[in-house]
């Protein structure tokens, strides 16, 4: 039937790279930057959270898990335990006798593990007091124990890895290790258990340039080896359990456990990568370098789609996950010159009053006036979920209600598009009225595209002539002044070249009785020239290029 | 027998290739005329073929004979004998089927007095349709037959239908070469015995009752052409059409156009040009005969040229004389005013006799049109008018008040307006080959039926010409007509057609920014999209008044899978804009095409094979530095992939690829995986690398180009050049890499290259047929054109079901260059080892598009009247565009209609599908036979019947609940 009026639809002009991509803009909107520094500025080792990605753990644990509102942070012989929700230090375990290392809180939030270079290995209790009580000492590995982790299913099991070249598998009543896995021939710096439903695998990377995956249940050495070119400094298994990461060196490996294979090697950091972490409920992995970079992959493609440099190399880093959808919150990151940086994305509800503050502030900036705007928009807001609550309501008891607004077949409101003074202006015919409007650079929403929009639309129905008839000098100056400023822009430069010709035709007759007219012709003729002179210095590269092509393909 | 083995011997052999012989054929395949007249054969083709100026000749006789009222009731007469021919033939019997479709002429749609039905007046039939659910119920063919050679100021035409007034289920319909039909709708009777009146030609024909010796009987009156200049009036009843002798009413000497009847046989209303007549029954008698009609004519001047006009009158009975109490008159003017005469016989002179032209009147002015009205009505009660024209708005004209309502943005502009006997509806003519009814009360369609959309040669002129424009309609169809079929959905058919007949009015080529999609086995339009700009919501005229110019779909090809449809459009501002940008030697046209917009578009179909959404657009995909033209876009038949060829040399492959995002797989808002096409792969072509080289001439030399992938989509065939020296490029279609190039062997423009099995088929100014793994010349052909746009109509299509290819090109016409009104095509069959043609084929109308019968071994062709023709070989029944009147089921003859299927399925129990086929080949072959409505798709009854082998075929009971449930499930009404 008859057919809508829509307003005249944006030309699309090609798409250059974009500046800023989503995924961008969604690592900036991390911010609020705050900083500990930690005490004699020890540098941060580790930071962790008891993270439920990919585990197939009890309910109550993964329950537990969403509650837990601490992470913790080792830094020199001291791990912090930081709240999530306050972003502050909630009380700091120092019994350690020498440098700590992996300070680790089980899935429910109530212990800690840290093992230390005397080789000791400790749990304490996080709950209540500010006191930490150890709860359990070991004392089994001879050298610094650099890993201990919590396994994700087994709230009893954890495992560890030491610079005396063992895993260990321990659980929390016995004295001894479970089971010890022995093959590496160097420092074991980094493990994990395997996440998913195999967490009898341990995977472990050593300074012997090995990543060796374990299984429990076998007797005998590691499944799995995967050699590497440098010291493996930090693994990181993906919640599915069949891809692992590994960084050895400055570059970080994707291995295939299942094809027993690697699949790719990422080498987009300058100096060795020390950490790496999962964000975006394992969809975006975030690495930490000694170059100082923070770089978020992609884990499809494995490319880099955010990153941000900090001023000291990164030691540790972790994407903190809260809430009951697991959304990252924080991106923590340690550095070598002690600082922990924490900065924090706000979501939902914290978000929108954010907006609102921001938009308030700026309103006060800018004057009574644009506040009184402001409020007026809110209660206009306000009003309408007023009266959308009270129809809603209404609806009980009525037989029937009318809307007020027709509704399209989507359910939605059919709401009709309110066409722009100049896209009115447009469609009346009246075009050089609607081009007044467009090409006014003063505007309030002047935009160069929409100019062009109008002026492809005109030179469509043959009313380009025309709409630049007829005008006096005041009206052609802002033309004059719009091509001159496009005539460089090679989306634009058909348009105004057409635009430029017609004036021209139209109106070059009187330049003589104009010194404005004149003057914008001779800016416009002196920016034609500049192109020209810039398309003969191409023509005489291209004339060098094709020489020298001719020449190699002789 | 010799003289074919020479052909053979000829043909096989390079350098013998039969270009030189010039000999005087009318043909338009020369090559035709050296074929020996195989006697054994009784080669129907051949001899039409070869003697087709005699056969011209026949069918403007068979015509002839039709008026002597002998043998009709086939559309056209030629096309059956040729059909014959061909299937006599031994090697392949192949069918032309009847035409379908049509295109609705500018002739007000007629409701039937219960406003159950409108029957629809198309060119070459009478359609009866339910106003109820717009399905077909009747459609009347009717014999119009072009039995004018060349001469395209008498073709014939259908120029008026009116409904009986005395019996309402006959319609009369007046053909201007004198034919008189009168029609009975309901059963389709009445087709093959005309009245015939002695006349040059028709112009107009009104009926009204009028009771004579104390009975009710129809009364025609007749304008007919005298000199240009000059008409007469003449009364006609049943007795005198049966005798060809009426009564002279009236003889005028202004171009006469419209005629109206009314007021039981008292009023007559007459329109010529600037000047009204109205004619008033001279004596108050009771009449006898229409010797007794006698009227007395005052005619006065009106402002402006009339295009349309209306009357209402009112009648009162007393003393059991009726007279005519007032008449009130509105007419529509070709510069866009209204008038209203208000009580017209008040004012005329009383009682004096021709008082010449006289202006007494003080009309009232209506002016909101823009242009001509095309059509101005009284609304039921009298309290309104409403009127339609070009600007695609209908406009209700409240008179009372003054205030105006409009209904504006209609699918193209308006032809007919029809207000229904009840008052309720309207129907709606438009100029897109649309009818529509729309309630009163609420302005909703309630019915709607399209037909193709194609652009056509009009019969009329139109009302727009009545007076001097600034620009010139398009008399002639210069480009052939791109259509698609989409593999998913084989019957549907996609073709790019513009607003209607307006898309002609802007000069040059006319503009195609529409895809309509269009279902050939239930006949009807689906959907239309814009797939390229369209302005339905802004003025179509610019200031000056020139029609605005849209972009032009040149081609359209979909992938095999039916997921992907690629297009090109193109657009260039209209030489007349580009005046301001002459610069240096520059001719207009090349700055025009500096600034030519060629697009190549990718739209993802949808589920329902009716949405298209655009994934990627492509500016310029060809480019030097300018735009270049893309000549061809061929689809690779085994993969989504697609191929250009532009004008820059280059062929470009294009493929898609999942849409990336930042380095990141983007998806839909189903989570769907978005992709995008990107060109893959480009491919420079030698030849013209070679030419710029040695000399700088050729690349101003017009330059054509075409492609086609091999059917197993490993090379493809890549034909391009200058007029002088084309080569063909086999490109491997994965590498890119230059199999062969080989030149010389196409002359002058290549307009088409396929492929079938190891040939290739090239259409230039020649058909060749070269086997490219023997590297030898099968057989070629030379091409008798002469135009232009006679050698774009010249259009080739390849049937891989049945391995052969067809070939259309337009007869050439000695008389007349251009392809206008009058202009025919031929069709031949080939296969690509046989230099024999399996059929030869004239058609009477311009071929303007022909291609493949999907999931059949024929072809479909669609001429320049909108018609669909389907060409069938064997046995193979055509699932599509068989006579849709004889499977359905009318409404009226319920019980006859439920009778039949009961009789397929009845057949005793092993009904087979030879049986089948016997059946239904006889129903079709009937074609007096009582024909109903077309609700059921055919194919869905063979779906049943054919569904497994005679003896492994269901239950007689559960086929006759399956075919019962397909006639039932949509509702009838009675």
């Amino acid at each position: 039937m008859a057919v809508e009026v829509l307003p005249l639809a944006q030309l699309k002009l090609a798409t250059g790279p974009s500046p800023v991509t989503a995924e961008q803009r969604y690592w900036r909107s991390f911010k609020n930057q705050k900083s500990h520094t930690s005490t004699a500025s020890w540098p941060i080792s580790h930071i962790s959270f008891p993270t439920t990605v990919g585990a197939t753990t009890s309910n109550s644990l993964v329950a537990a898990a969403k509650l837990n509102d601490l992470f913790a942070v080792t830094s020199g012989p001291r791990v912090d335990i930081f709240s999530i929700r306050k972003r502050e230090p909630l009380k700091t375990i120092g019994r350690f006798d020498s440098e700590a290392h992996s300070g680790e809180i089980r899935a429910d939030g109530r212990v800690l593990v840290a093992g230390e270079d005397s080789g000791k290995m400790q749990v304490f209790d996080v709950g209540g007091g500010t006191r930490a009580v150890i709860l359990k000492t070991w004392h089994i590995h001879k050298q610094p124990v650099w890993v201990t982790r919590w396994s994700p299913t087994e709230l009893t099991t954890l495992m560890s890895a030491s610079d005396d070249k063992t895993v260990r598998l321990w659980d929390l009543p016995s004295n001894n290790p479970s089971r010890m896995f022995t093959g590496h021939s160097d420092y074991v710096r980094c493990g994990a258990f395997m996440p998913g439903g195999n967490s009898n695998l341990i995977v472990s990377g050593s300074y012997d340039e090995t990543v060796r995956v374990w299984d429990a249940r076998s007797p005998g050495g590691s499944v799995l080896t995967f050699k590497h070119a440098d010291p493996i400094e930090d693994v990181l298994p993906l919640p599915l359990g069949t891809t692992l990461l590994a960084a050895a060196g400055s570059a970080i490996s994707v291995l295939d456990l299942v094809a027993a294979k690697p699949l790719r090697l990422i080498t987009n950091h300058q100096k060795t990568v020390t950490s790496l972490s999962l964000a975006s409920n394992g969809r975006r992995v975030v690495s930490g370098s000694l170059d100082g970079h923070v770089k978020v992959f992609e884990t499809s493609g494995w490319n880099v789609v955010a990153g941000s440099k900090y001023p000291s190399p990164v030691l540790s880093i972790a994407v903190i996950a809260a809430g009951a959808t697991q959304e990252d919150r924080h991106l923590a990151v340690g550095m070598q010159s002690g600082v922990l940086s924490l900065r924090t994305r706000l979501s939902g509800s914290a978000a929108e009053k954010a907006r609102e503050r921001a938009a308030e502030e700026a309103a006060r900036d800018i004057g009574p006036q644009a506040l009184d705007k402001l409020d007026s928009q809110k209660a206009k807001r306000k009003r309408k979920a007023v009266s959308n609550k009270a129809m809603a309501l209404l609806g009980e008891s009525v037989d029937v209600i009318i809307p007020t607004e027709a509704t399209n077949s989507a359910g939605g409101r059919a709401r009709r598009v309110k066409l722009r003074p100049w896209q009115e202006k447009f469609r009346r015919g009246r075009y050089a009225a609607a081009l007044d409007d467009v090409v006014d650079m003063s505007g309030p929403d002047y935009q160069p595209v929409t100019a062009l929009t109008l002026f492809v639309a005109l030179r469509h129905r043959s009313a380009l002539r025309e709409a630049l008839e007829g005008r006096d000098e005041v009206t052609v100056l802002p033309l004059l002044r719009w091509v001159s400023k496009y005539i460089s822009d090679p989306r634009y430069v058909s348009v105004c070249v057409d635009v430029t010709f017609h004036l021209l035709d139209i109106y070059s007759e009187y330049v003589g009785g104009s010194s404005e007219l004149a003057d914008q012709f001779q800016m416009l003729w002196g920016k034609v020239s500049k192109e020209v002179e810039k398309a003969q210095m191409a023509i005489i590269t291209t004339g060098m290029v094709e020489s020298l092509m001719i020449g190699r393909m002789e | 027998m010799v003289s074919r083995t020479d052909v053979n011997g000829d043909t096989a052999a390079l350098k013998k290739r039969k270009r030189e012989q010039k000999d005087d054929a009318v043909l338009a395949l020369k090559r035709l005329r050296s074929k020996p007249h195989a006697k054994q054969q009784s080669n129907g083709n051949v001899e039409v073929a070869s003697s087709l100026g005699e056969h011209g000749a026949d069918s403007s006789e068979a015509p002839a004979q039709n008026t002597n009222g002998e043998d009709v009731g086939l559309p056209d007469v030629s096309l059956p004998e040729a059909a014959r021919g061909a299937e006599t033939e031994p090697s392949a019997s192949w069918k032309v089927s009847k035409p379908m479709g049509g295109r609705m002429l500018d002739i007000d749609p007629i409701f039937s007095l219960d406003e159950r039905h409108l029957i629809i007046t198309y060119n070459t039939s009478i359609q009866v349709y339910s106003a109820e659910n717009s399905l077909l119920v009747r459609r009347i063919a009717l014999p119009v037959t072009g039995s004018d050679t060349g001469n395209d100021l008498m073709s014939t035409h259908i120029v008026a239908s009116s409904l009986s007034k005395t019996s309402p289920e006959y319609v009369w319909v007046a053909c201007s070469d004198g034919r008189i039909w009168h029609i009975n709708w309901k059963t389709g009777a009445g087709t093959d015995t005309p009245f015939i009146i002695e006349v040059k030609k028709v112009l107009g024909m009104t009926v009204e009752a009028v009771e004579m010796g104390g009975a009710t009987q129809d009364v025609l009156l007749v304008l007919k052409k005298l000199t240009k200049a000059s008409g007469q009036i003449m009364a006609f009843d049943a007795k005198a059409l049966s005798q060809g002798e009426g009564q002279l009413i009236h003889t005028y000497d202004e171009s006469p156009q419209l005629l109206q009847f009314a007021a039981g046989g008292r009023l007559i209303v007459a329109a010529a040009k600037e000047t009204l007549h109205i004619g008033l029954l001279k004596s108050n008698k009771k009449l006898n005969s229409i010797g007794d009609l006698e009227f007395q004519f005052h005619s006065f001047g009106v402002p402006d040229p009339i295009t349309c006009f209306d009357i209402r009158s009112e009648t009162q009975t007393h003393k059991k004389r009726t007279e005519i109490k007032s008449v009130d008159l509105t007419i529509g003017c070709a510069r866009g005013a209204i008038y209203l005469y208000d009580d017209v016989l008040s004012k005329l002179p009383g009682g004096g006799s021709r008082s010449g032209k006289t202006s007494l009147f003080q009309p009232r002015k209506y002016h909101w049109h823009r242009r001509a009205v095309h059509c101005v009505k009284w609304s039921e009660d009298g309290n309104y008018l409403i009127s339609g024209g070009y600007e695609t708005v209908l406009v209700l004209w409240q008179l009372d008040t003054g205030k105006i309502d409009f209904l504006p943005h209609l699918s193209a502009a308006i032809e007919n307006i029809v207000v229904s006997p009840r008052g309720s509806s309207y129907a709606l003519h438009l100029d897109d080959n649309s009818t529509m009814i729309m309630s009163t009360a609420e302005m909703k369609p309630t019915m709607y039926v399209s037909g193709i959309q194609s652009l056509v040669l009009g019969e009329q002129p139109s009302k727009e010409s009545v007076v001097q424009r600034v620009w010139k309609p398009v008399d002639e169809i210069s480009r052939p007509l791109v259509t698609a079929s989409n593999p998913r959905n084989p019957s549907q058919m996609f073709l790019c057609v513009g607003n209607g007949q307006q898309a002609t009015l802007g000069g040059g080529v006319p503009s195609t920014p529409l895809l309509q999609i269009f279902d050939i086995s239930s006949f009807q339009s689906v959907a239309k999209h814009a797939i390229a700009r369209t302005n339905p919501t802004d003025a179509n005229v610019t200031s000056q008044g020139v029609p605005i110019i849209e972009p032009m779909v040149t081609k359209l090809s979909f992938s095999p899978d039916g997921k992907w449809l690629a297009s090109v459009d193109e657009w260039q501002p209209p030489e007349r804009d580009v005046d301001a940008f002459l610069t240096g030697s520059k001719t207009v046209g090349e700055v025009s095409q500096e600034r030519r917009e060629t697009y190549l578009k990718f739209w993802e179909v949808g589920e329902d094979d009716s949405s298209l959404q655009l994934v990627s657009r492509i500016n310029e995909a060809h480019h030097t530095s300018q735009p270049e033209i893309i000549f061809d876009l061929a689809s690779d038949p085994t993969s989504s992939r697609f191929a250009t060829i532009g004008n820059d040399g280059m062929v470009r492959f294009w493929t898609s690829k999942l849409r990336r995002r930042d380095g990141l797989a983007s998806t839909g808002p189903e989570g769907q995986q978005l992709r995008a096409w990107s060109c893959s792969r480009t491919v420079a072509l030698p030849a013209r690398g070679q030419q710029v080289d040695l000399v700088e001439t050729p690349a101003k030399e017009s330059r054509s180009g075409a492609l086609t992938f091999s059917e197993d989509g490993s090379i493809l065939f890549a034909a391009f050049g200058a007029s002088s020296e084309g080569v063909v490029v086999a490109i491997d279609a994965e590498t890119g890499a230059l199999r062969d190039v080989v030149s010389g062997m196409f002359k002058g423009k290549i307009r088409g290259i396929k492929a079938l099995s190891s040939c290739l088929i090239m259409l230039s100014e020649e058909l060749t047929v070269y086997d490219v793994v023997s590297d030898e010349l099968q057989y070629s052909f030379g091409l008798k054109e002469t135009s232009e746009a006679a050698k774009r109509l010249t259009q080739l299509a390849v049937n891989y079901q049945s391995r052969t290819f067809a070939l259309v090109a337009p007869i050439p016409n000695p008389t007349q260059e251009r392809m206008r009104k009058g202009a025919k095509s031929e069709l031949a069959i080939f296969s690509v080892d046989d230099a024999e043609p399996q059929l030869v084929q004239t058609f009477p109308l311009l071929i303007t598009s022909v291609m493949p019968a999907p999931e059949s071994s024929g072809f479909v062709a669609v001429d320049s009247k909108a018609q669909i023709w389907s060409v069938t070989e064997g046995a193979d029944q055509a699932p599509i565009l068989q006579p849709l009147a004889d499977i359905g089921i009318d409404g009226d003859a319920d019980a006859k209609a439920e009778a039949d299927p009961l009789d397929l399925a009845g057949e005793d129990g092993g009904a087979s599908d030879e049986e089948m086929d016997d059946a239904d080949q006889d129903v079709e072959m009937e074609d007096d036979y009582d024909i109903h409505a077309a609700v059921v798709a055919p194919q869905r009854l063979a779906e049943i019947f054919n569904a497994a082998p005679a003896f492994a075929m269901p239950p007689i009971e559960d086929l006759f609940y399956q075919v019962a449930k397909l006639f039932s499930t949509k509702p009838v009404n009675a």
